[in-house]
């Protein structure tokens, strides 16, 4: 293992993809500190300072050879589960869940860091497993990285957090479609997401006379059967679950075209969602500065997604390829899963928003992940 | 591979070329779906949600925990709240703040210029950092300002009225050091208390002293809340209020009640008895430490600092030469005078030299190098014993003594007794006094220890300091024979129903061994002073109690060459006048300790104070074991005389103050 840099990476710099990353950083402390007001106040300057952590963390992964870090990949991935595994016994419990390591002052969630590491141990399956006449993945040979994310999905599911576990499904998920699979595990993909449809519109939807049939509402808890139900009508409970949903849509709905202006926003102001400094963040963003600057915060998360995509298409070999593929797929699905529930598109779940929601843990494996795609970048015509 | 081969290697993601495409196409469509969504809510409905903001605001409404009173020994209430009707402004619901609601409000109750900007500086900041907390702009309407905010209620946007329950301190002027008083809460101590857990709002008000300082925690309770949703001018909208269900209500709990040692009936006999226009009574339980009366003159009105004191009221407070503020039983320190000697005394018998029947014979004064020091008694007291010494206040006896064992000895026998250091009550605050030592002359005066200065400290001058409080534990702990009792001033602490939640006990700091022989010969001269022909106190001694004392008079000015009348001196110039005291000697129960500040003589001016105090707390005694206790929780009506002024005493000094009742005529 060796911390340098050689001249030869710095053209390979991505500027592009670190502006992106830095202007929604910032936009977040802003954000923040119109967000936070007591007993919160002091939010955006712990925020900022974990961010200028970050920064640190994220140059640190970036000196490290990415080679390396492939071939420390297996220890990584055990850690993250011994982790998660120890988290069951010495596991600080915060409102039902037992997700919190508490070292002193620092609350550390593992979970975070998981995502990493499914996503670096599927890159490595897939680099390691690479046969050049037999691209598609039929169903036996996906038992390995089928494994490589069950376990720790599964383990994040028992905490239970729910959100997270979501999170690495879909990002795996993604990761596996991208490696190619046989047609017909596709067609068995569709045919379960039209399943789940219809499972939801049987069990939430539909007018029927109690005690009617349901297939899956009675096997759910049931705050997370008030979720669904919250998401398809907000307005029909406005005391329980669906009460954020509904004061969500107010919040983004009131900001209009150019928002109530910074420190402005009534809803914010009037702390209707206990979540607003983290899950929530983003309807205080369009609360106060509109839909034209929700826009540009989409445009600036398109670039990134974009820029780190590219970073994976030319990246020197499959491991980097697919290492940037999932960050990119992790980072998606959360902006896209947290973006959508504070608009009303999705089910209330608890994640949060990439760099902008307010979080130690979330901050620190985004740089790390940013990191690593800086680190790919560069080394891309190394040899 | 070597760098040769650079050029035929494609990077392995030019092969997945159309996967990333269709990736990013996927993402892509992704953020569109959003922005539609976004679209959708903040372009095509947003007037509607926005007019849903508007129409929706959930506020939250502090349920006020109610205050604990605070209660004598006998359940009598001494503190406790009345309704006042607070003006409060909620920034949020305020439209056109500074133009149209506070010129109107600053109107109907007539602000001047310098208030009402005040009032708008604090609007503006309530907006920027909590602008849904109503911020109190006038504390206890009049009935009018009340009827003509109410008629004119519908141009105030933002305006409310709210019955808030404000101190109510029957006492007035008397215990008000004890008592303490309340202000509103700074914006440090908010953040610092909120901090750690409290719940503060700015305004609030806080016990900055005495009792509602130490027990503020305790006093205060727990807010509650109440979750109501208004429209954007603060009005409640009942059918969505239903909605909010059982939820919204977390009410408040109420502060415990502080229940005082301090008999009320007592402390009127001392306010009442106690000449002077400064000074101190103190009068504890020598087993147990609690105190059962305690003056400090002169007071100060705890309604007028808990409320709207004007700069000027504020002003004369603080400027008043006498100090009102500053309490005198533990936070003022004075020379202790003659009653220190017993300190001194107790030193000579432990140091093994000196013995009760040691005799020294007083010649008049007592001769330290090439200077001689003059006892009182110019002809001097003739041979003297120990108890004879004490009796007649003889300085050569207790020169003599520190002559011969320094100043280390008594020093020592001083700081066992608890002088020089805070008695630790907690409740008030305290200065520590001084128990000066050689080490503390080596480093502090100039020139370092010298015998002399064992001389002054020995008769209790020099640097000798000393409270009330401080004076009253020494001679409670001869009484008991050695213990040293922390003081306190509650009880017990009881929840609203009267249940006991904390009692107090009696707290030892420490326990002295003092040889029964020794003690005796001190009592026996304390006892003399006051019940034989000739002694300091003896025109004060009561008929049917044996009460042990020492007078003492402390010189605070340097005097001239002329000896003036007590009464022909200016007040200033006057020296203080002690008495300490406990009663009964055989089997003590009280000690009291009297400063009357200029007071003149401890014989004349401080004595009968404690006598009274004495008798009383003894009449009380013997009537309570005949009459069934009080019903408790009456409120205490003051019917005491006003306190004697600067001006008065100025004028009638000399004349004998009238009403001593209980001293006896001789």
């Amino acid at each position: 293992m060796q911390l340098s840099i050689e001249r030869r990476m710095v053209p390979h710099v991505p500027w592009a993809l670190i502006f992106c990353i830095l202007a929604i950083c910032g936009l977040g402390v802003w954000n923040l500190a119109s967000a936070a007001r007591p007993p919160h106040a002091s939010v955006w300057t712990s925020q900022a300072l974990y961010m200028g952590i970050g920064l640190g963390v994220a140059l640190m992964v970036c000196l490290v050879d990415y080679r390396w870090i492939q071939r420390m990949t297996v220890p990584i991935y055990v850690i993250n589960i011994l982790a998660l595994i120890a988290l069951r016994f010495i596991g600080h419990k915060a409102k039902g869940a037992e997700s919190w390591f508490v070292l002193g002052p620092v609350r550390v969630q593992p979970a975070e860091f998981m995502k990493i590491g499914v996503i670096l141990m599927l890159a490595k399956i897939y680099h390691d497993d690479f046969r050049p006449n037999q691209e598609s993945y039929g169903l036996m040979r996906l038992w390995k990285p089928v494994l490589a994310v069950a376990v720790p999905a599964g383990l994040v599911l028992v905490q239970p957090d729910l959100g997270t576990a979501m999170m690495i499904l879909l990002s795996s998920l993604t990761v596996i479609l991208f490696g190619k699979v046989r047609w017909y595990l596709v067609a068995v993909m569709v045919a379960g997401i039209l399943a789940a449809g219809v499972i939801i519109w049987n069990d939430y939807v539909r007018e029927a006379p109690e005690p009617r049939f349901t297939v899956l509402k009675h096997h759910l808890k049931k705050h997370q059967s008030q979720r669904i139900s919250g998401w398809l009508d907000p307005e029909a409970d406005l005391r329980g679950s669906g009460y954020h949903a509904a004061q969500s849509k107010i919040a983004v709905g009131s900001g209009g075209m150019s928002g109530k202006g910074w420190r402005e926003g009534t809803q914010t102001g009037l702390s209707f969602l206990p979540e607003q400094h983290t899950d929530f963040i983003f309807s205080v963003w369009a609360e106060e500065h509109g839909f034209l600057f929700c826009l540009v915060l989409l445009v600036l998360y398109g670039g990134l997604f974009s820029l780190a995509l590219a970073v994976g298409f030319n990246a020197r070999d499959r491991f980097g390829a697919f290492v940037a593929v999932g960050i990119t797929a992790m980072i998606f699905w959360q902006v896209f899963e947290n973006i959508g529930m504070v608009i009303g598109l999705l089910p209330v779940t608890g994640i949060t928003l990439p760099l902008m929601s307010y979080g130690g843990s979330s901050i620190m494996s985004m740089m790390v992940s940013v990191g690593l795609l800086v680190n790919i970048s560069m080394r891309r015509h190394m040899f | 591979m070597t760098p040769s081969a650079l050029g035929k290697t494609t990077p392995p993601g030019r092969d997945l070329k159309r996967r990333f495409l269709w990736l990013g196409l996927a993402m892509v469509s992704g953020l569109l779906v959003l922005s539609l969504q976004l679209y959708r809510l903040q372009i095509i409905r947003g007037e509607e949600y926005a007019a849903k903001s508007v129409a929706n605001f959930v506020k939250e409404v502090r349920l006020r925990a109610d205050r604990g009173v605070i209660k004598d020994a006998r359940g009598t209430i001494l503190v406790d709240s009345r309704p006042s009707f607070d003006a409060f402004i909620t920034p949020a619901f305020c439209t056109d703040c500074s133009k149209q609601v506070i010129p109107r409000l600053a109107l109907l109750l007539g602000w001047d210029e310098e208030q009402r900007a005040k009032v708008e500086e604090q609007i503006r900041l309530g907006r920027r950092n909590a602008p849904f907390q109503a911020v109190p702009v006038r504390i206890d309407l009049t009935r009018d300002e009340l009827d003509l905010i109410n008629a004119r209620r519908d141009i105030l946007d933002g305006v409310e009225v709210v019955a808030v329950p404000h101190r109510n301190y029957r006492t007035e002027t008397v215990l008000s050091h004890v008592l303490g008083y309340m202000n509103e809460i700074t914006q440090e101590e908010l953040e610092r208390l909120n901090a750690d857990g409290a719940r503060y709002a700015l305004g609030d008000y806080i016990g900055r002293r005495g009792l509602e300082r130490y027990f503020e925690p305790r006093l205060r309770g727990v807010d509650g809340v109440r979750k109501e949703v208004v429209n954007a001018r603060g009005q409640k909208i009942e059918e969505l209020n239903e909605k909010l269900g059982e939820n919204s209500v977390i009410p408040s709990e109420a502060g415990s009640n502080v229940v005082l040692s301090i008999d009320m009936r007592l402390q009127e006999e001392a306010e009442r008895v106690f000449p002077g226009v400064a000074g101190a009574v103190v009068a504890i339980d020598v087993n147990t430490g609690f105190i059962r009366a305690l003056v400090s003159r002169p007071g100060f009105d705890p309604n007028l600092l808990t409320g709207r004191v004007t700069p000027a009221q504020m002003a004369a407070l603080t400027k008043d030469p006498l100090s009102p503020m500053i309490n005198r039983v533990a936070a003022e320190h004075y020379s202790p005078g003659s009653t220190f000697k017993v300190v001194t005394q107790l030193a000579a018998f432990k140091s093994g030299l000196f013995r009760p029947e040691t005799v020294i014979n007083c010649p008049g004064g007592y001769k330290l190098g090439s200077r001689t020091w003059r006892c009182h008694k110019e002809s001097g007291h003739g041979a003297m014993d120990a108890r004879h010494a004490l009796q007649y206040s003889c300085n050569t006896w207790f020169w003599k003594v520190a002559d011969q064992i320094g100043l280390e000895p008594i020093a020592e026998m001083g700081k066992a007794l608890g002088l020089g250091s805070p008695t630790g009550i907690g409740v008030l605050g305290e200065v520590p006094g001084i128990m000066p030592s050689p080490e503390y002359h080596d480093r502090l005066s100039p020139g370092g220890y010298t015998r002399g200065m064992a001389l002054n400290s020995a008769v209790g001058q020099g640097d000798d300091n000393v409270t009330p409080l401080q004076l009253a534990l020494v001679y409670a702990a001869i009484a008991n024979g050695g213990t040293l009792y922390k003081p306190q001033l509650v009880q017990r602490i009881e929840n609203l129903d009267g249940q006991v939640i904390d009692a107090f006990d009696p707290q030892v700091v420490r326990t002295l061994e003092i040889n029964p022989a020794h003690r005796k010969s001190i009592i026996d001269a304390l006892v003399a002073v006051v019940n034989d022909a000739g002694g300091t106190a003896y025109r004060q001694r009561l008929k049917d109690i044996v009460v042990a004392g020492k007078t003492g008079t402390a010189q605070v000015a340097a005097l001239g060459a002329v000896r003036l009348k007590t009464h022909q001196m200016a007040y200033w110039e006057r020296d203080h006048a002690w008495f300490a005291s406990f009663a009964p000697a055989d089997k003590p129960e009280l000690a009291v300790v009297v400063l009357n500040e200029h007071g003149g003589h401890g014989g004349t001016d401080a004595a009968p104070t404690a006598m009274a105090v004495i008798q009383k707390y003894f009449d009380l005694k013997k009537q309570d074991e005949t009459s069934p206790p009080p019903r408790s929780n009456q409120p205490y009506v003051l019917t005491l005389p006003p306190a004697p002024k600067l001006e008065d005493v100025m004028l009638t000094r000399g004349v004998p103050a009238a009403g001593i009742p209980n001293a006896a005529q001789h």
